[in-house]
């Protein structure tokens, strides 16, 4: 291919991929009220730069340290610690078949709890705090990170357990080299899955009990009537969500490598 | 040939299946030695107990009855003297490692300095002609590539004696022969003695200083017959060799009775 002709495929490429969300913006521009209307319905109604000059003003700068990063801090932590516990746990009861049957009726009630649900009590027993946003994201991000992890492990290949017996591979290899390997589809699963539970229990955790954070300030503005505001925190909320799954992405490339070319190859 | 000293004494084994849906007595009533540095072939019908044999001896498997020895001391688990090649190769590789460190897994815990790993792994890469694909995975191997990694992987773990289990049953014709060759030569140079499960009549001549036919289950000896073929073979004058015939009529024989009874 010519180095014209490529560029030209790229900027094909580039505007088929911008082309809906313009679309977006110019029905949305079109739809949206303008000041000459009803008296003070653009406010409820705002134009997409309007939303753009609110998301400006409101989250980049100093407000970006006060009410973003706290909230990303404590997002962070939520899915950090539901993925450390989820997968210890998983690969201890994965492996313990007495341990499985024991936990299953357990594991099937708490996750079956809507973890919102639990706010008001994790409030009164850990007060308005980070511990606390914390501990509600865990709740509910554990679950599919802990659940997939299990049956990843129990999924482990009998040959290639066999194996690892007859060579004695040690305990600590084992672990390392085959049960989490063998797991580890299953595993970054459940790490999907639980990455959008972790963000949506990050907005709510605040919107209930915070003095700062995203879910706190979207529904102060909504509650003063600043709808431009508003939106413009959803917008962050939609940005944010992008990037942990590209990050999500990154490292699911590089952890199942082997994986995806195994696959490739079955396909032919 | 001078008598070789007993290294493998497999003594009345019995093995049965426990299942809520009824037992499975896989294995009879087996015996048979091995001397040091000897190449038997187990030939017997598909599904009379090969693979459960392989794994008595190996230890991953108790027996109900009887005892398994190796070198005088009583097999009770897997033990470092003996490296398996399973049947299913392709499941007893790992995809996420490549092929270099699937070699390398099972010397991690033998405690050898590293130099000596290293060259370890070469060494049994190269007898296995796959030097080049070290840092491929297992994946992008065909079938007999495969085979041989988990041969080499056999190979480095220095056992005293290696097991296979009709490695070579789902590979074509002409790997199939070239794998032949590899076993036969792996034999002579390095002297580690195996044990070669096959349900290829010709394979069992071909390879085998010594050939085991199994009864159909519940498994017993059949028969034990030297194979007393040149040292030296080759794929295509050894099979021609009058003898060479001669022997695989007897050794079909025998299954066909075995299959009878
Ligand atoms: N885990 C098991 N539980 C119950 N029965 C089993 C089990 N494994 C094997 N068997 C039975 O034991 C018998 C011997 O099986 P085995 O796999 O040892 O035969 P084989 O000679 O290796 O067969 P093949 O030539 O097909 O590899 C078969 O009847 C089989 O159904
Ligand atoms: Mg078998």
């Amino acid at each position: 291919m010519s180095a014209a002709a490529r560029i030209k495929t790229i900027v094909a490429n580039l505007l088929f991929a911008a082309g809906l969300p313009v679309l977006i913006l110019v029905a949305w521009n079109a739809l949206a009220k303008k000041p000459d209307e009803a008296v003070g319905a653009e406010k409820f109604y705002p134009d997409p730069v309007t939303v753009g000059r609110a998301f400006a003003d409101n989250w980049i700068g100093p407000a970006f340290a006060h009410e973003v990063l706290p909230s990303l801090y404590r997002l962070g932590i939520g899915i950090v610690v539901s993925i450390v516990a989820g997968v210890a746990a998983g690969t201890v009861i994965g492996l313990l078949p007495w341990l499985r049957e024991l936990t299953e009726p357990v594991l099937e009630f708490f996750r079956a709890i809507p973890p919102p649900a639990l706010i008001p009590i994790v409030m009164l027993l850990l007060g308005i705090t980070d511990t606390m946003k914390i501990a509600v994201i865990v709740s509910g991000a554990v679950w599919p990170i802990l659940l997939n992890t299990i049956d990843g492990v129990r999924a482990t290949d009998s040959i290639m357990t066999e194996t690892a017996d007859a060579f004695r591979i040690t305990r600590w290899q084992r672990l390392w080299y085959l049960v989490l390997p063998a797991a580890s589809p299953r595993i970054m699963t459940g790490v999907r899955t639980g990455l959008s539970v972790a963000l949506i229990l990050m907005v709510i955790s605040e919107m209930f009990a915070s003095s700062s954070g995203l879910g706190y300030r979207i529904v102060y503005f909504q509650r003063n009537f600043l709808i431009a505001e508003s939106w413009s925190g959803i917008v962050l909320l939609g940005l944010t969500g992008v990037l942990l799954a590209a990050i999500f992405g990154f490292a699911e490339r590089r952890i199942l490598r082997w994986y995806h070319g195994m696959l490739e190859v079955e396909r032919g | 040939m001078a008598e070789r000293t007993t290294m493998l004494r497999v003594d009345h084994l019995r093995k049965v299946y426990e299942s809520p849906r009824g037992d499975v007595e896989a294995i009879g009533d087996l015996s048979f030695t091995m001397g040091a540095g000897e190449l038997v072939c187990i030939v017997g019908p598909s599904g009379c107990g090969k693979t459960t044999l392989l794994k008595c001896i190996a230890g991953l498997l108790r027996p109900s009855d009887g005892v398994v020895e190796m070198d005088g001391v009583r097999v009770t688990g897997p033990t470092p003297s003996m490296a398996l090649v399973f049947q299913e190769y392709g499941r007893s590789l790992y995809p996420w490692l490549t092929v270099r460190s699937n070699v390398e897994l099972p010397l991690r815990h033998k405690k050898l300095p590293r130099a000596r790993r290293d060259r370890l792994i070469d060494e049994s890469l190269e007898a296995v002609g796959l030097a080049h694909a070290a840092k491929s995975h297992p994946w992008q191997l065909s079938g007999g590539m495969q085979q041989r990694v988990a041969i080499a992987r056999a190979i480095a773990y220095e056992p005293e004696i290696l097991i296979m289990d009709e490695p070579f049953a789902a590979v074509d014709a002409q790997t199939r022969a070239d794998l032949e060759d590899l076993v036969r030569d792996l034999h002579r140079s390095r002297g580690v003695s195996i044990l070669f499960v096959t349900h290829d009549i010709d394979e069992s001549v071909y390879l085998g200083e010594r050939v085991l036919v199994l009864s159909k289950s519940p498994t017993r000896v059949e028969e034990s017959l030297k194979i007393d073929l040149p040292d030296d073979r080759d794929q295509i004058t050894t099979r021609a060799l009058p003898r060479f015939t001669e022997l695989r009529t007897h050794v079909y024989g025998h299954i066909q009775r075995a299959k009878a009874r």
